[in-house]
């Protein structure tokens, strides 16, 4: 049950912040987005 | 589109390509390294049939089991309670590929902590993997962390108390040879433990040896630490050994120092419980840069001034200390152990064939025993 918490919570994160890197319109905002998007993806695939 | 979603696009086309990479990288350490077992080896087991509460576990692992024709003593070899101590673990898989047992019982476990070997101490830079040339093609071993993998076992408690009531810091909760005599409904470490525990009742066990390493400037290197029960047994391997002149010394296991393999094995189980260190300079906090090479030909020069300004508790020249003369070290004594066992219980004879001579593995490496990849 935590697990599945866990992942609707970083799923949520990843949503929002993807969506942010689309909006986003300066390339340097969107790169840091992307670097911190690696690693909610990870968490997210649970690979650990 | 527009020229922000085109750079997105591309950007997230690298954030997945970045996850692969490194996903891929990161779970190979879960990749279990192949062991082709000698052919008279008689049966496989798991710990969990030792104990089932560790079965479909990271913590259950391989038990080698050979048997010979006439009965005898019955030997338990452990590698790996450290996965970042590779002569034991090396030890181990030499043996299980290698022996014939002619008369009584050896019971060997390459990976007693298997969770361990399945992550890497974090901040310490050390490789994933070393790999060993046999007469045709190299063979990779993985090179792990002390500890019980924390994915595995999570959180550590801030004070650990362990099974035999010792008091330790947290993280040594997930340190197999501070665990012992292990829980049945404890950790995964304690459970392991305990399933050790078992193995050595189970199969009722003579002798059960422990194979670490640690490093140079550890006081209790190139030793044999015995419990009580086995003083007689482990001054005549002493004596043996320094008459082949293999430079070694004696450490009683403390009575108040709880939860390791040389005191509760002792203490629970009718065995001689015998733990045995090698000096391994990749362990070590002296070292320079981390890496495979280190971990095989054992060279450091931080580790040569050290020696030069008499802080290490071994001779330590140009040449090291390689794997090969570590693991040569740890066959040496086994075979001394053996040998003492005979000596002062007869009826526990154990006859072991085609072990590779320690000389040999010293002088033509450890991979010249190994069998070649499949």
């Amino acid at each position: 049950m935590i697990q599945i918490i866990y992942h609707f919570i970083v799923l949520y994160l990843t949503i929002h912040l993807i969506w942010f890197i689309i909006r986003e319109k300066k390339f340097w905002n969107q790169l840091s987005g992307v670097i911190v998007l690696v690693m909610f993806l990870l968490r997210l695939l649970l690979i650990k | 589109m527009k020229r922000h979603h085109i750079t997105a696009l591309l950007l997230l086309l690298l954030a997945a390509l970045i996850c692969y990479y490194s996903g891929r990288n990161f779970l190979k350490m879960h990749e279990e390294e192949a062991v082709y077992p000698s052919s008279h080896l008689t049966t496989k087991k798991r710990l969990s049939d030792y104990f089932p509460g560790l079965k479909n576990s990271p913590g259950d692992s391989s038990v080698y089991i050979f048997e010979g024709q006439k009965e005898g003593g019955t030997l338990l070899i452990l590698g790996g309670t450290h996965p970042n101590e590779p002569a034991g673990f090396i030890t181990a898989i030499l043996l299980v590929e290698n022996i014939e047992v002619k008369q009584g019982r050896v019971i060997i476990v390459p990976r007693a902590n298997n969770s361990g070997f399945m992550h890497s101490d974090p901040q310490e830079g050390n490789p994933q993997r070393y790999s060993l040339g046999t007469p045709s093609g190299s063979r990779w071993f993985r090179y792990g962390s002390r500890l019980t993998n924390p994915i595995h076992q999570w959180p550590d408690p801030v004070l650990y108390v362990n099974p035999a009531g010792q008091k330790l810091s947290g993280t040594e909760s997930r340190n197999l040879n501070r665990s012992y005599p292990g829980r049945k409904h404890g950790s995964l470490t304690e459970k392991i433990a305990y399933a050790i525990m078992r193995l050595i009742d189970e199969e009722k066990t003579d002798l059960a040896v422990d194979l670490h390493e640690a490093a140079p400037e550890y006081p209790v290197i190139n030793a044999i630490v015995f419990h009580e029960n086995s003083a007689e047994l482990a001054v005549i391997t002493l004596m043996t050994l320094q008459m082949e002149g293999v430079d070694i010394r004696l450490e009683a296991s403390p009575r108040n120092l709880r939860g390791l393999s040389h005191r509760e094995w002792g203490d629970f189980s009718k065995t001689h419980a015998i733990l045995l260190e090698t000096a391994n300079t990749s362990h070590g906090r002296l070292k320079g840069k981390p890496s495979a090479t280190l971990i095989i030909n054992g060279k450091d020069k931080n580790y040569q001034k050290a020696a030069q300004l008499g802080r290490l508790f071994v001779p330590f020249d140009e040449d090291g200390i390689p794997l090969k003369q570590r693991v040569s070290r740890h066959l040496a004594s086994l075979r001394a152990l053996v040998s003492g066992l005979y000596e002062l219980y007869p009826d526990l004879l154990i006859q072991i064939q085609n072990v590779p001579s320690p000389t040999d593995v010293e002088q033509a490496g450890v991979g010249a025993f190994l069998r070649p990849p499949k």
